[in-house]
């Protein structure tokens, strides 16, 4: 009557704890004494957040008539809008074919995918290889285990992340830090903002110690990549 | 979150444009806008534009706008195009114009000498420091605006031409003026997100450091029960 008594003791946990019923599922699976794997930044690593300075192109000759352009803004590569429909981290084993649109609630978050499986891409953002950040979160783990992003926190400077789109294009970056920030200290302009003005990639998922009191991790963890081709 | 100063209409939009309704344009683009008090920077970028050619462009407002691009409803003459007149009712006037250089009022909306060409058809554009009212911040920073790029070429000839003449300027053709790629300057989201159930969690983490901080004791009573039960049924 194990799985009886188990049902009791996490029924009057949950009660407790006023969790939601998918903590009971946690019940022997999937545990790993570690937790996710975490990154490692050292405590002068700062995210790269002006890599790409603008610079003035080769003067274009004129048309008659016309007075010369002042100068010419340098974005770096870019792509053409384009839904992304999988997501390849050879580094990590992550192979996903499954992206699922995300929008933001009116709070102004951005949710979590509702599939543990499923990174999801955020819609009102670029799309990845447009100029400015796309936003691609995945969990780290379901109540069951490990999830799509479980081993975000691996990632080092110089992996590749590869973005099919609906285009039939791949959108190619790398890697440039991966950094975990407190979600009290989410640092939203960072994140979401056009901090670089390239073609740049957020990996979004969660890390640090997990709360169980609220029932979430204390940390995003975030990897920042630009668009190589 | 600016909180040094009374006004403060702080914030990341981001636009993603796309082709205006009936005009014709296979192009798309993101436009940013960081807003920093009464003080703005947009950087853009498009393709599939008219190559070579001034392509005239905007952040538009109005209070009394839908705040989002035309649709094809919004073709009061039924000649089959939009112009930007037509365009008014969703995105309303111009607040600011995206000139490369000088002046960044309404009054340059069509100063074409100092708008980007889009050499290739590839819009850039990145400017800072453009200084814009309480209530423009403050309607950009809300998600009101939206990012025009004004420019087709309906006949295809490459060039800006045809009868018809501009709604906003007679001498020059509305291919010069009417509205190519539009999209409303949204919110960044804000925050962090909710990525994990816990399922994988370290079993060690659950500790006093996170509990204490929280300050419910029942809650860390529960707990230690749970991980003891958990600890136990896994064996
Ligand atoms: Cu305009």
């Amino acid at each position: 009557m194990q799985r009886v008594g188990r049902r009791g003791i996490f029924a009057a946990a949950a009660a407790v704890l006023a969790l939601g019923g998918g903590l009971t599922l946690a019940a022997g699976l999937g545990s790993n004494d570690d937790g996710p794997p975490q990154p490692n930044q050292g405590p002068t690593a700062v995210p790269d957040i002006d890599p790409a300075p603008d610079s003035v192109a080769a003067p274009v000759a004129p048309a008659p008539g016309q007075a010369p352009a002042a100068e010419v803004t340098d974005l770096g590569p870019l792509l053409a809008a384009s839904a992304p429909v999988a997501i390849d981290i050879p580094s990590i084993e992550v192979h996903s074919t499954g992206l699922v649109p995300l929008s933001v609630g009116a709070d102004g978050v951005l949710p979590a995918p509702a599939d543990y499986q499923a990174p999801g891409w955020y819609t009102g953002g670029p799309t990845p290889g447009q100029l400015g950040p796309a936003i691609i979160a995945g969990h780290v783990d379901g109540p069951a285990g490990p999830a799509i992003f479980y081993r975000l926190g691996e990632l080092v400077a110089g992996d590749e992340v590869a973005v099919t789109r609906q285009d039939g294009t791949v959108a190619r970056f790398t890697i440039d830090s991966v950094r975990s920030y407190a979600k009290a200290e989410f640092p939203t302009s960072l994140v979401y903002g056009n901090t670089t003005n390239r073609a740049e990639l957020r990996l979004i998922t969660c890390g640090g110690a997990f709360d169980r009191a609220t029932g979430h991790y204390v940390d995003n963890i975030i990897a920042f990549g630009h668009l190589i081709a | 979150m600016g909180m040094s100063s009374a006004f403060a209409a702080d914030g990341d939009l981001n636009a993603n444009l796309a082709p205006v309704a009936l005009n014709g344009v296979e192009g798309s683009g993101t436009a940013m806008v960081k807003v920093q008090g009464t003080m703005i920077t947009v950087t853009m970028a498009a393709s599939g534009l008219l190559a070579d050619s001034p392509l005239a462009a905007h952040i538009h407002f109005g209070a009394e706008a839908r705040n989002e691009c035309p649709i094809a409803a919004d073709d009061l003459s039924a000649d089959g195009t939009l112009n930007t007149t037509e365009g008014g009712p969703a995105y309303g006037p111009i607040v600011v114009s995206l000139t490369k250089t000088g002046d960044t009022s309404p009054a340059s909306g069509l100063a074409v000498e100092r708008f980007d060409t889009a050499p290739g058809g590839n819009l850039s554009y990145e400017r800072g420091s453009i200084q814009v009212s309480e209530e423009e911040a403050q309607a950009i920073a809300d998600g009101k605006s939206a990012v025009v790029i004004h420019g087709v070429d309906h006949n295809d000839s490459g060039a800006y031409d045809g009868d018809v003449m501009s709604d906003l300027d007679p001498a020059l053709p509305a291919e010069a003026t009417d509205p190519a790629l539009c999209g409303v300057l949204s919110a960044a989201p804000v925050g962090s997100m909710a990525t994990g159930a816990g399922g994988a969690a370290s079993t060690g983490t659950d500790s006093g450091v996170l509990l204490a901080g929280t300050g419910l004791l029942l809650a860390a009573a529960g707990t230690g029960a749970f991980a003891a039960r958990r600890a136990s049924s896994k064996a």
